[in-house]
C-alpha cells in the first residue's frame, strides 16, 4: 500500500481564488481518496479566517491543522507569499490531532505540552505510533518547557518533529489552524502511525563558533542573565558596536537570529542554537528555549556555504535513515533565519537537496521560528532539542 | 657538650637541611607558576586577540549582510518594477492598468501599504488603488491631506520624498496621516504634467526603507504615468474613432437604404417598362398589320395621298416596335429574365459581319472602315446575337457621328493576364464634352447637338449596350474629345462563367 499525497499551492492576490485553487490542486492529487489528514501552511498574506472555510469545503471529511509561516517551499521555489495545502491518504494510516489554547497562560508551559500530548493520544486509536508534529507559537518565551511537557508523555526517543509559527519578520502575528478554527499563542499537534512506513528526521544548522567562549554565569529558564559575570546583552554590544537600547530599537537588533548563541554539548561536542528573542531593560536576553546556567557560551556565524552544506547533510541524513525505502513524502522545516541569511538566493540551498532526492517526490516546507528536531550529530537516542537556525527534514517512506 | 645540647644542634642542622630543601622547592614551585601564569596570561591573550578578530569578523559580516539585504531589496525591486512596468505596458485601457497595478502591487512590492491617488477635475486627490489599507482608512488619509494645505501643497511640487530623505517634521506628518513608520511618496507625471501619486509604506520597524526604495519606486511611478498618458491618449483618439466610424457607418447605411430604395424603384420601372411595353406592342402590331393590308389594296383602291400617310403610319409603328423592343431588352437584362445564350466565337468573324452589315451605311457618307485586330485572341464565350447589337449600335453611331470622309477603326486585343479581350470603336466625328460623357450611358439621355436634332433615336441605344456588356461581366467606357473623335472601349472576359466564379468568392 502506498500513500497518495495531493500538495497544492497558490498566490493569487485573489484571497478566496488562492485558497480554493491551492485546495482543489491538493485535492486533485489525492485521485478521489479520502484524505486522512490535511496540514495548511500560510503566509500572513492570506486570513485564516477567510481561507480555512474554502479549504475545508475541499475537505469535509479530513482533520485540519496548520500554521502561518514567512514563506513556502516547494521542489523548485520559495515563496514568500502564498498558501500551501498537503493532503494524505494512506489506507491504514491513523492519525490524531489536539491543541492547547492559550499557552501563555499556563504558569508551567510543560504542563501544555504534555496535555497537548494526551490530548492528540486521545483522539489517536491505534497503538502504533510513528511521528509526532506540532506547531506552536513562534513567539512563546520558552519552547523547551513545551517540548520537556511533550516528552514526558511520548518518551525521550519518539520522535517529535515542531515549528514555531512565524510571519514576515515582523515577529507580530502568527496563527495556528486546528480543525475549523484558527488560533493565536496555540499549539496544535499531529499524532501519526502506519505500519510498515519508516519515518526519518534529518537536521543540521550549519552555524559555526566565533570568538573566545564564555559562560553563562546567571540564567534561569530561557533567560540569560549574565555571562561572564556581566549583563547578558553586553555580548551583543560588543560584537554589534551597539548600545543596548540601540539594539533593542534599532532594526540592527532584527540581525541577532544571523548570530545566535551557540551552547557547547559536551556529550556530543555538537553547538545547540538559541535565538535572543527579546534584550530586556536589564540587559538579560530572552532566548526561545532553556539556556543552563554554566554553560559554555558562543556567539555563532552562519554562511551561505556551510548552511548549504548542512542542508545536504540533514537531505543525506533523512535519506539514509530510511533504510533503503524510497521517500514518498518530504516535509521540510527551516528555520527563517536561513531566509534572512540567504535572502533573494534563498532557492541555491536547496541544491543539494534536489541532488539527493528525485523531484518527482511530493514535497512542501515551510519557514519557522524554533525547531524541535534530533541533534546534528546523533546522539545515538535521537533525543528531541530545540533548535533555532536549523533545517528539519522528515522523509516518510 | 651534653646530649641535650647535641641533640638541639642536630635538630637544628636538620631543620637547616630542610629550610634548605624547602627553600629549593619552593623556588621550583615558583618558576613553575611563574611559567603557568605566563602560559596563562598568554592563553588569555590569545582568546582576546581571538575575539577581537571575531568582533571585526562580525561586524564585517554585518555590513555585508546588510549590504546584501540592500542588494536583494534592490534587486526585489527592479524585478517588480520590471514585471509591473511589463504588464502595464501592454495595455492601453486605464481600467486594466489598475486592475493589473493591483495584481502586481500586491504581489511583487513587499511594502506593507500601497496607495495610488489620481487627480480629478477639481484637482482634488481620489483613491484609484489600494493595498494593504482598509477602504474606509483611505477615506480618512484623503481627508487628512485635505485638511493640510502644507502637504496638498508638497504633492503639488511634484517631487519623490521618503522617509530616508525627508524633513523630520514633513516626515511625522506622514507617518501619522499614513500610520507608517517608513515610506516613499512618488509624484505620478504624464505628458500634460502632475496625475497623481503613488504611495508604499511599512508600519512595522522591521522593514526599513531607504534611498533603493525611493528610487524604485519613482521609477515605478513614472512607469503608471507613461502607461496612463499612453492609455488616455489612446482612450482620446479612440473616442474620435468611435465618433467618426459611427458617422460613416451611419451614413453607410443611409446610403445602403438610398440604393435599396432606388434599386426597387428601378426594379418596378423595369417591370413596368416590361408590362407596358408588352401591353403596347400587341396593339402596335395590329395597327402595323392593318397599315400594310390597307397598303396592298386588297380590301379596295387606296389614294395616293392616304397611302402615304398609311406608309408614315408603318414607318412610325417600326419606329415604335424598335423602341418597345429595346426598352423590354433593357428591362429583360436588368431584371435577369434575359438569359445569354453564351457560345464560343471569333471576334474577327463578328468584327467582319458588323463591317458586312453596314459597309453600305458608311459608303452614304464615303467614310474608310479599318481594323487592327490581335491574332493571338482566343474563341471567346458570348452572345453572338447581343455583342452583334453592341457593334451595330456602336459602328452605327460612329457612321452618324462622323462627317463625310471621316474614318472609323475597330481595334481588339487580348490580355493573356486578365483572360479578357479589349475592344475600341474608334471614329474621328465630333466628339462630345466631358458633361455628355458621364450622362452618356443613362437611358433616353441624348446629346444636344446638330445630328442628333436632325436625326432621331430613342436615348435607349447605349444604355442596352451597356447592359449587354455588364451581363457578359465586362466593363465599357468612354473617351473623346470635342471636334476629335471618340473612342468607345469596352472589354469582355474570355469565360463570362469564370468571372462570375471569381466575383462571387
Amino acid at each position: 500500500m502506498s500513500f497518495q499525497i495531493g500538495i497544492g499551492f497558490n498566490k493569487d492576490p485573489n484571497i478566496e481564488l488562492a485558497a480554493r485553487k491551492a485546495a482543489i490542486e491538493a485535492r486533485r492529487g489525492l485521485i478521489g481518496k479520502r484524505p486522512s489528514i490535511t496540514i495548511v501552511f500560510s503566509t500572513i498574506h492570506y486570513p485564516p479566517e477567510i481561507t480555512l472555510p474554502i479549504i475545508r469545503q475541499s475537505f469535509t471529511e479530513s482533520k485540519i491543522i496548520g500554521c502561518s509561516t514567512a514563506g513556502i517551499i516547494l521542489p523548485h521555489s520559495i515563496s514568500t507569499r502564498g498558501l500551501g495545502v498537503l493532503t494524505i491518504h494512506h489506507p491504514e494510516l491513523t492519525v490524531g490531532i489536539g491543541q492547547i489554547a492559550s499557552i501563555d497562560s499556563y504558569q508551567d508551559i510543560s504542563k501544555a505540552g504534555a496535555l497537548l500530548a494526551q490530548q492528540t493520544l486521545q483522539d489517536f486509536p491505534s497503538q502504533s505510533r510513528d511521528l509526532f508534529l506540532c506547531f506552536t507559537p513562534g513567539v512563546i518565551e520558552n519552547l523547551s518547557l513545551l517540548l520537556m511537557g511533550l516528552r514526558s508523555v511520548f518518551g525521550n526517543v519518539f520522535p517529535v518533529v515542531g515549528a514555531g509559527s512565524c510571519d514576515d519578520f515582523h515577529f507580530r502575528k502568527t496563527f495556528q489552524i486546528f480543525q475549523d478554527e484558527v488560533l493565536l499563542n496555540s499549539a496544535v499537534g499531529l499524532l501519526l502511525g502506519c505500519p510498515g512506513i519508516s519515518v526519518s528526521i534529518g537536521s543540521a544548522h550549519g552555524w559555526r563558533p566565533i570568538g573566545k567562549p564564555r559562560i553563562v554565569t546567571k540564567s534561569i529558564g530561557n533567560v540569560i542573565y549574565t555571562i561572564d559575570k556581566k549583563p547578558a546583552a553586553s555580548l551583543y554590544e560588543e560584537f554589534f558596536a551597539q548600545k543596548m537600547d540601540d539594539l533593542r530599537n534599532d532594526p540592527i537588533g532584527k540581525m541577532t537570529i544571523l548570530y545566535p548563541l551557540g551552547l557547547l554539548s559536551y556529550e556530543t561536542g555538537e553547538y545547540l542554537l538559541r535565538n535572543p528573542i527579546d534584550i530586556l531593560y536589564d540587559g538579560s536576553i530572552l532566548c526561545q528555549g532553556d539556556v543552563a546556567q554554566g554553560s559554555e557560551v558562543h556567539i555563532m556565524i552562519g554562511n551561505k556555504e556551510s548552511c548549504k552544506s548542512a542542508f545536504e547533510f540533514a537531505a543525506n541524513e533523512a535519506l539514509t535513515g530510511l533504510r533503503g525505502k524510497q521517500p514518498q513524502l518530504l516535509l521540510v522545516i527551516e528555520s527563517m533565519s536561513r531566509l534572512k541569511l540567504f535572502g533573494h538566493s534563498a532557492h541555491q540551498e536547496h541544491e543539494g537537496f534536489n541532488k539527493i532526492f528525485n523531484s518527482e517526490i511530493p514535497t512542501i516546507g515551510f519557514y519557522s521560528n524554533g525547531e524541535f528536531c534530533p541533534s546534528e550529530n546523533g546522539d545515538a537516542s535521537k533525543r528531541t532539542h530545540l533548535q533555532n537556525g536549523s533545517v528539519v527534514i522528515c522523509a516518510i517512506g | 657538650m651534653d646530649i641535650i645540647s647535641y641533640i638541639l644542634l642536630i635538630g637544628i642542622c636538620v631543620m637547616l637541611i630542610i629550610a634548605g630543601v624547602l627553600a629549593a622547592i619552593l623556588m621550583g614551585k615558583s618558576e613553575k607558576l611563574e611559567a603557568a601564569s605566563t602560559s596563562l596570561d598568554q592563553l588569555k591573550s590569545t582568546f582576546e586577540n581571538l575575539d577581537k578578530e571575531a568582533k571585526e569578523i562580525i561586524k564585517t559580516d554585518i555590513k555585508i549582510n546588510q549590504a546584501q539585504e540592500e542588494l536583494d531589496r534592490r534587486l526585489n525591486g527592479l524585478e517588480s518594477l520590471q514585471k509591473t512596468s511589463r504588464l502595464i505596458s501592454t495595455t492601453l485601457d486605464e481600467n486594466e492598468i489598475f486592475h493589473r497595478l493591483q495584481h502586481s502591487l500586491a504581489n511583487n512590492l513587499s511594502y506593507e501599504k500601497k496607495l495610488i491617488f489620481l487627480y480629478d477635475d477639481n484637482h482634488n486627490l481620489q483613491s484609484r488603488l489600494n493595498v494593504g489599507i482598509q477602504t474606509e482608512d483611505v477615506y480618512f488619509i484623503l481627508t487628512d491631506i485635505n485638511k493640510n494645505p502644507d502637504l496638498v501643497k508638497t504633492f503639488q511640487e511634484g517631487h519623490t520624498f521618503s522617509s530616508a530623505t525627508a524633513p523630520v517634521q514633513k516626515q511625522e506628518m506622514i507617518k501619522h496621516i499614513f500610520t507608517v513608520e517608513y515610506f516613499v511618496i512618488a509624484p505620478i507625471l504624464n505628458q500634460n504634467g502632475l496625475i497623481g501619486i503613488i504611495f508604499v509604506g511599512n508600519q512595522s520597524n522591521a522593514e526599513t526603507i531607504t534611498r533603493a526604495d525611493e528610487e524604485v519606486i519613482s521609477i515605478l511611478a513614472s512607469q503608471i504615468g507613461q502607461s496612463l498618458g499612453n492609455a488616455r491618449l489612446f482612450e482620446e483618439v479612440f473616442k474620435s474613432t468611435q465618433i467618426l466610424e459611427s458617422k460613416v457607418q451611419d451614413r453607410t447605411i443611409k446610403l445602403e437604404q438610398a440604393l435599396k430604395e432606388v434599386q426597387d424603384i428601378s426594379l418596378k420601372k423595369s417591370e413596368f417598362v416590361s408590362a407596358v411595353s408588352h401591353e403596347l406592342r400587341t396593339p402596335l402590331t395590329s395597327i402595323k398589320g392593318y397599315a400594310e393590308i390597307l397598303m396592298t389594296g386588297k380590301l379596295g383602291e387606296v389614294p395616293e395621298s392616304v397611302k402615304n400617310r398609311l406608309e408614315k403610319i408603318n414607318t412610325h409603328s417600326d419606329n415604335l416596335v424598335k423602341l418597345i423592343n429595346n426598352l423590354l431588352d433593357i428591362a429583360r437584362i436588368e431584371s435577369g429574365k434575359a438569359e445569354m445564350l453564351f457560345t464560343k466565337n471569333e471576334m474577327a468573324k463578328i468584327i467582319e459581319d458588323v463591317h458586312d452589315v453596314l459597309t453600305p451605311l458608311m459608303k452614304t457618307k464615303d467614310i474608310d472602315w479599318y481594323t487592327e485586330i490581335d491574332a493571338r485572341i482566343p474563341e471567346l464565350l458570348l452572345d453572338k446575337g447581343q455583342i452583334d447589337r453592341v457593334f451595330t449600335n456602336l459602328v452605327s453611331n460612329a457612321i452618324k457621328f462622323t462627317p463625310e470622309h471621316g474614318n472609323i477603326t475597330i481595334k481588339a486585343k487580348y490580355d493573356n493576364a486578365k483572360q479578357i479581350i479589349e475592344t475600341e470603336v474608334v471614329d474621328t466625328g465630333i466628339g462630345m464634352s466631358n458633361d455628355d460623357m458621364k450622362k452618356l450611358f443613362t437611358e433616353f439621355y441624348r446629346i444636344d447637338n446638330k445630328i442628333n436634332q436632325s436625326v432621331k433615336g430613342t436615348g435607349l441605344g447605349l444604355s442596352l449596350v451597356k447592359k449587354i456588356i455588364e451581363a457578359h461581366h465586362g466593363k465599357i467606357w468612354v473617351t473623346s474629345q470635342l471636334n476629335m473623335g471618340t473612342s468607345f472601349h469596352f472589354t469582355l472576359p474570355l469565360d463570362p462563367h469564370n468571372i462570375k466564379h471569381e466575383e462571387t468568392a
